[in-house]
């Protein structure tokens, strides 16, 4: 009896043991993620947090896979296939379940959730509290905060509506978030808003990016930038006045100068050529949020097999505009002869080359396209803001080896424009926003104004929120 | 040798006495079992006699019985047999057969076992005697078809993959649906730690035991039996059970060999080359207007070849199988120690296994009060791997998308490159490399100490599941430019110790009751690191340090803990009626602090009416009860943090070599454990001399809090948020029959029939939940829709009708049932379900002689399959026009009357036919011979002749997935395919390879 009094006292006690010892132990916190609430104690976790803003542009449903659709809906490259949700698209089917738009609009609101975070709650942080945080620095990550919610909010109202040409601005254009989620789900459900309104937001946003952001920022944000993307965006509103004076403030800031050649396409981050870039490194490339994988949409679209998929290659339309005048550098030297997905041999840009790593740069914004802003609206405003358009033309007509323009109309500059911008996803817009098909020869489907040369608003979006409207047309 | 002796003096001695009656004889003989192994200790009595005797260690005896006399040979747990004596007779040779109805018999249960008579708990047992012949390559295979109530469906024909198993259906909606898994004790982890290859199934978490090892799997269904394992049990646990020694057992060799040979069993038709010349040509003529020739196309002249990738992708594998079991015991230490070495080709090309592995599962009985023992498993494998679907290095997507005219090798019979993003197979399976190598430890060891009588026992128990893989992959400079380098290290490691007290104690002679009370701590720690590199100089350079541009993808831990504290309380009274209950806290470090804790509990009654006198008066029943039982479970399987809000660091928040974060997960503080409550309630039948047995239990499982990565609204910024979103209800009936047809000396049949329904229904989702065209609320999915107040899982498609023999357009049905060519994402409704009306299995058992033949059905009624890759396959633009797709395709419309699969080429909806629709839905019921084996065993006299060393010698030859009946939609297609374990996605594949059909010979030596 004994031993088994000893036994009973010593189960308990070792049973006590373990018991108290075990609870404690079920407090594991995360090793690899850090919590919501650290990201606001210091300088350097805000920053971190800005950092996490030019990631997530990173993402190839940014910046990739719009540009990619933006060429192929258009004129300049002959989609051979792959994923039946590009195909889709590429045919004006689109409906609100394709995968590849819903990815876009997933990915876009995840960043300007993220921006969000910033603009709303870094005002209320106290920069005198953090020893590594001054007010200057302050105001910059907001402005960056801003600028890149202006970039992706101008791409999603440029994709899922019709442009300002439609009805002078006043259709749909998508909804506009300015709060971080929190957890109560209303805030989110907005209503679109007018693709006026939408404009007014993203100029908000720039102008006050403009305010904040300091002239040279590296890779990062910079003032000219955000004069860059309000250039773009009042030429697309054809205020032609607007349009000039800002694409000529960034030409006369001493920042940015036309690049001697087309090497910035090659992991050259550093070109004067360069306003804003998407930097994709080997070790730092385009990641998917959802599973942490590759991404990557431009060198795997643009380039052929076995680097590349061989499914975006120039269309017979483009070969033609660079074959009617010999000898420019923009197709000697950015193209490669190569046969596509489908067996025919054709020519593949060379503007996204690392085929080892995928890891090539996009092109956001670069000083050649303010040159082209201020052409177009000088001319198209009667104004003459800078330099006449025919000198701005022949200045990137001369880099491609081409020999002076006596004067220019809007064709010409129109024409300049694709040459010089195929393959960084601006063709679909220019078309739209001149009232032109987007296919030569087109029909009604790909006629400017037509519903599906943009997008339906996604199923996701749909689903989850009552007060949204869809575009006209069947999707 | 004394026990011998005794028994030789004791048969001396009957001798000497009846050797006075007239017609006496001695008879002698060796008693075996089912396995033809000698049964010692079995007794023999001459019937109405007090004359007796027991086999000795070889199982022999000898017996002095009068002509006309009949002799009885029993043994616990196995049938009786009864041989009259006729005056030729001098030697009665005998195999007892396990008795299928031997009540008796003790079943390991949670943390504990239980007599079967005794069982009220609803657990479906597999015992050795029901898997020993079966030859199967993973142990889920074991319990396929074997048991109502279990649904195993495997994934695909490639090798390592996982299958879904699913005990009652789907009972959560995260992707943790999958049993909890225990072996001896050890809940092993089944997280995939390997880089998926197209779908969603991974690696096989049972593929790292031994299936000769395993002695009996124990599957536990109702609450009364999983509740004990809290907050791991909703969906089902399945108890592995090693074999062990015997004691006083003279030591066997068990040698096992066997050679398989295994190719696809079936796969659709395509075009070849001319075939698919003739078809663009043909095409392009109607849609142009013009005559084309397929030179125009750029497809080559008719007759100017090309390559037939599916058959290129697929082999006849041949595998080598050799399995060692020793198992002996003496009086105090019994042990078991398997070897095994398995070397598998698998019958798509670049897949092979290799698996060592070996086990030592060892007790002693130190002295009176303790005995301490050892369970350990190691396995080690090398399985080189190819993609499963839907990727373009899986070997059978990829031959089914290929252009038959793209040539593989040029005329010097060199790879040469495909020219598109679809890669020449064949040369991304021979000279790239992709090997998976995992070693994985499984076992425990324990320490029993028995006091008060053997009424009190403390079991002390340490158990370890380690996991190392290392996947290295490496391409080669001619299908990624550069190379590419990648290892991935993962080590998994799983600690914990189950510490259980039960007392057990009879009073008053009719009162029986048993206390358990019980500790559970897990701990488990994963760790990861993915490293890759590109920029070789050339392909000799192997390994990542070659690379010029390394990078760092992935490395990260993952710590978990959960402790449990548990306990259970039966009581009957004479074995007839029986109570039972349990309880269970369980803590896990994956939930918020909150509710950190989770209480779960189960109680069961049951009533053994065969013990009641006026069922006994009917003569009729040999067993009969009734039981019920009612309580709760949970599941913690949704990430290992997902309460905190969280931002990710890595390459996802960095940019251009700065630092970052990014928001990756919203905050969900009351993040609660989600609750299975099940209602359960069966009769168990034993008639006709325990020659038929009948099973029926019907069960209701109501799933509350379920926990589901919730879409958020998209202007949230996260695309979901871990929620606890609503309640789901699953009930069904499990009928289980099992009979013997018929018995004599020579020949039996025992049949055993097992039918299961499921349906399922959401009760109720959050008010917030995202919203249908009707207003109701629902889970929305790309093929799959879950709907309030409908089934977790429905197709939601757009209705496909065909093509109009009139006009030659592609029809459909938009959302109102009117026919129409242009149908949108709005028209979509339900169109089938991926669910089984019902589904199980059959097991016909034929011995005859030495021979004997088993053919195990398994079945699934009114499922249906979407396969996506039909998007691909079928159609001409698919891909821009440039891949292969099935023959029935050639069959497009002409002309009026023309009763076609494809629409004309000038009608508009020949670009949009292939869309995604019901035309991809297939019905998936199928009726699938999955294993047939025929054996025989060579009789003793054979034996004895090869001068007694060998006791036993078996041939065997099996044949898996022989024959499989299906619809005719389904030719060329596995219907028993998923590419997803998620229960959302169930039913869904794109171009999952089919199962194999194999063809199996081999020998069993017992020594």
């Amino acid at each position: 009896m004994k031993t088994i009094k000893l036994f009973k006292s010593l189960t308990i006690l070792l049973g006590v043991f373990v018991i108290l010892s075990c609870e404690d132990r079920l407090e594991v916190i995360p090793e690899d993620d850090v919590a919501s609430n650290t990201v606001f104690t210091s300088g350097a976790t805000i920053n971190g947090a800005v950092v996490g803003i030019y990631s997530r542009h990173q993402s190839g449903d940014l910046n990739g896979n719009p540009q990619l659709i933006s060429e192929f809906m258009a004129d300049n490259v002959r989609f051979v296939g792959s994923f039946p949700s590009l195909q889709e698209i590429d045919q004006f089917e689109t409906l609100a379940t394709n995968a590849t738009i819903d990815n876009i609009w997933l990915d876009a609101y995840e960043l300007i959730g993220a921006a969000n975070n910033i603009i709303v709650n870094l005002p209320g942080v106290d920069a005198g509290d953090l020893p590594d945080l001054t007010e200057a620095q302050k105001a910059q990550f907001i402005g960056e905060a801003q600028f890149l919610r202006a970039v992706i909010n101008f791409q999603l109202v440029n994709l899922f509506a019709q442009p300002y040409q439609f009805s002078n601005g006043t259709n749909l254009g998508i909804p506009i978030v300015t709060e971080a989620f929190t957890g109560d789900i209303s805030p989110f459900q907005n209503e679109r808003s007018t693709v006026n309104e939408v404009h007014a937001f993203i100029e908000q946003d720039l102008r006050d990016a403009i305010a904040s952001l300091p002239e040279d920022n590296g890779v990062r944000a910079s003032a000219g930038a955000a004069r860059a993307l309000l250039a773009r965006l009042a030429m697309y509103r054809e205020d032609w006045t607007t349009a000039a004076d800002f694409a000529n403030q960034v030409i006369n800031s001493g920042e940015y100068a036309l690049a001697a050649d087309y090497d910035f396409y090659d992991d050259n981050t550093t070109s004067s050529e360069l306003i804003f870039i998407v930097v994709n490194t080997p070790g730092d490339g385009p990641r998917d949020q959802e599973d942490n994988v590759s991404d990557e949409v431009y060198v795997n679209f643009f380039n052929p097999a076995p680097g590349g998929r061989g499914d975006a290659p120039f269309s017979p339309d483009l070969i033609a505009a660079f074959a009617a005048e010999a000898g420019d550098r923009r197709f000697d030297e950015l193209s490669q002869a190569a046969s596509d997905a489908g067996g025919t041999d054709t020519f593949f840009t060379t503007k996204y080359p690392d085929v080892v790593n995928n890891a090539s740069n996009g092109m956001v914004l670069r000083i050649t396209e303010m040159y082209l802003i201020r052409a177009e609206a000088n001319l198209r405003g009667g104004l003459s803001v800078g330099d006449t358009p025919t000198n701005d033309i022949n200045l990137l007509r001369n880099r491609a080896g081409l020999a002076d323009l006596g004067a220019v109309d809007l064709a010409a500059i129109s024409l300049e424009r694709r040459k010089e911008l195929c393959f960084e996803g601006h063709r679909r817009m220019d078309l739209l926003r001149n009232n032109m098909n987007l296919r030569p020869g087109g029909g009604p489907e790909s006629a400017p104004g037509a519903d599906k040369v943009i997008f339906p608003i996604v199923d996701d979006e749909i689903t989850n929120n009552p007060n949204i409207t869809q575009n006209p047309g069947s999707f | 040798m004394k026990v011998k002796n005794y028994w030789i003096v004791l048969c001396c001695l009957l001798f000497g006495i009846t050797a006075t009656f007239g017609q006496e004889k001695t008879v002698t003989g060796t008693v075996t079992d089912q396995g033809g192994l000698p049964l010692p200790g079995a007794s023999i009595v001459v019937v109405g006699t007090t004359q007796g005797t027991q086999t000795d260690f070889d199982g022999n005896y000898s017996i002095t019985a009068s002509v006309g006399q009949v002799l009885r040979f029993s043994y616990i747990g196995l049938l009786t047999i009864d041989r009259s004596v006729d005056a030729s007779t001098t030697t009665i040779n005998v195999q007892l057969q396990e008795d299928a109805q031997a009540l008796e018999e003790v079943v390991v249960i949670g943390y504990g076992n239980q007599e079967q008579r005794k069982i009220i708990q609803n657990v479906a047992l597999v015992k050795e005697e029901a898997i020993q012949d079966l030859q199967v390559v993973s142990a889920d295979q074991l319990l396929q078809g074997q048991s109502a109530g279990t649904q195993i469906v495997n994934a695909s024909g490639v090798l390592g993959s996982a299958a879904v198993i699913r005990v009652r259906g789907v009972n959560s909606i995260n992707s943790g649906s999958q049993p909890l898994i225990v072996i001896d004790g050890v809940p092993i982890s089944d997280t995939d730690n390997t880089l998926l290859r197209g779908g969603n199934t991974g690696i096989n978490p049972l593929s790292y035991v031994n299936p000769n090892d395993i002695a009996s799997l124990t599957v536990l269904k109702d609450a009364g039996a999983t509740s004990i394992y809290g907050s791991r049990g909703a969906n089902g646990v399945i108890l592995i059970t090693t074999k062990k020694g015997r004691k006083n057992q003279r030591t066997s060799v068990t040698l096992d060999v066997n050679t398989q040979f295994s190719e696809s069993t079936d796969v659709p038709d395509i075009l070849t080359a001319d075939q698919f010349r003739q078809f663009k040509a043909e095409v392009a003529t109607l849609e142009t207007g013009t005559p084309t020739t397929p030179e125009d196309l750029g497809l080559g002249a008719i007759g100017s070849g090309g390559e037939d990738y599916l058959a290129g992708v697929q082999r006849t594998g041949i595998s080598q199988n050799y399995n060692l079991g020793i198992r002996g015991g003496g009086e105090k230490t019994t042990f078991f120690i398997g070897l095994d070495y398995q070397d598998v080709e698998g019958f798509i090309i670049g897949n092979d296994l290799e698996r060592a592995g070996a086990r030592l599962n060892l007790e002693t009985q130190v002295n009176d009060w303790l005995k301490a023992g050892m369970n350990l498993g190691l396995t080690n494998q090398r399985l080189n791997r190819v993609g499963v679907e839907n990727n373009i290095n899986a070997p059978f997507t990829t031959a089914f998308l290929q252009s038959p005219v793209v040539p593989a090798f040029d005329d010097e019979g060199n790879f040469v490159q495909s020219g598109s993003f679809i890669p020449n197979i064949f040369a991304r399976v021979a000279l790239n490399t992709d090997e998976l190598k995992t070693f994985r430890v499984i076992g425990n060891a324990y320490t029993e100490v028995s006091l008060l009588e053997n009424k009190l026992t403390w079991r002390s128990e340490f158990g370890v599941d380690r996991l190392s893989i290392e996947e290295t992959i490496r391409n080669a400079e001619f299908n990624s430019p550069g190379g590419l380098g990648q290892l991935i290290f993962v080590a998994e490691d799983r600690w914990l110790t189950n510490q259980t007290i039960t007392y057990r104690d009879t009073f008053k002679e009719d009162h029986n009751f048993s206390v358990l009370l019980g500790l559970n701590y897990e701990e488990t720690l994963r760790t990861r690191s993915n490293v890759s590199s590109t920029g070789f100089l050339t392909d000799g350079l192997r390994n990542i340090g070659s690379g010029s541009t390394p990078t760092v993808l992935n490395g990260d831990r993952d710590p978990s803990r959960l402790y449990g504290l548990f306990s259970r309380v039966t009581y009957d009274y004479k074995g007839k009626y029986l109570v039972e209950g349990s309880i269970r806290r369980d803590g896990s470090s994956r939930f918020g602090a909150n509710n950190r804790f989770g209480y779960f509990w189960s109680g069961a009654v049951g009533w053994t009416l065969s013990e009641e006198p006026f069922i006994q008066d009917l003569n009729f029943f040999d067993y009969l009860s009734l039981r019920g039982s009612i309580g709760t479970v949970g599941n913690d399987r949704l990430g290992t943090f997902p309460s905190l809000g969280l931002f990710a660091a890595g390459p996802i928040g960095d940019y251009n070599g700065e630092s970052g974060v990014i928001p990756n997960q919203a905050e969900n503080p009351d993040l609660k454990w989600e609750e299975s409550q099940t209602l359960d309630i069966g009769i168990r039948t034993s008639f006709a001399n325990s020659r038929i047995n009948f099973n029926v239990s019907y069960f209701k499982k109501n799933t509350t809090d379920l926990l589901l990565n919730q879409r958020l609204p998209p202007q949230t910024g996260f695309n979901s948020i871990s929620r606890n979103i609503g309640e789901l209800e699953n009930t069904g009936w499990e009928f289980d029959l099992s009979t013997v047809n018929i018995r004599t000396e020579d020949f039996e049949w025992r049949t055993s029939f097992n039918l299961t329904t499921i349906d399922n229904e959401i009760i109720q989702l959050n008010e917030d939940a995202a919203t249908d065209l009707q207003g109701r609320r629902i889970i929305d999915g790309a093929i799959q829709r879950a709907i309030e107040g409908e089934s977790l899982n429905n197709f939601f498609l757009i209705r496909y009708v065909g093509v109009n023999s009139q006009t030659g357009d592609a029809e459909w049905l938009d959302v109102n049932g009117n026919i129409t060519t242009t149908p949108t994402s709005a028209d979509r409704v339900v169109t089938g379900s991926p669910l089984p009306d019902f589904s199980g299995g059959m097991t016909n058992t034929v011995r005859y002689k030495n021979f004997d033949f088993s053919a195990l059905v398994n079945y699934s009624y009114g499922n249906d399959v979407v396969i996506d890759g039909l998007r691909f396959a079928d159609g001409n633009d698919a891909i821009g026009g440039i891949v292969n797709i099935r023959t029935q395709n050639l069959n497009f419309w002409r002309q009026p009357g023309d009763n076609a699969f494809l629409p004309s080429p000038t009608s508009a909806t020949f670009n949009t036919f292939n869309q995604r629709s019901d035309l991809q839905q297939l019905d998936a019921s199928y009726l699938r011979l999955k294993n047939v084996t025929l054996g025989y065993n060579f009789p003793q006299s054979v034996l004895d002749r090869l001068g007694g060393v060998i006791n036993g010698i078996r041939l065997y030859a099996t044949a898996t997935n022989l024959l499989t009946i299906k619809r005719d939609e389904l030719d060329g297609i596995d219907p028993e395919v998923t590419d997803d374990i998620d229960p959302r996605f169930q039913g869904e594949s794109f171009f999952t390879a089919p199962q194999a059909i194999s063809y199996l010979f081999g020998a069993r030596l017992t020594f």
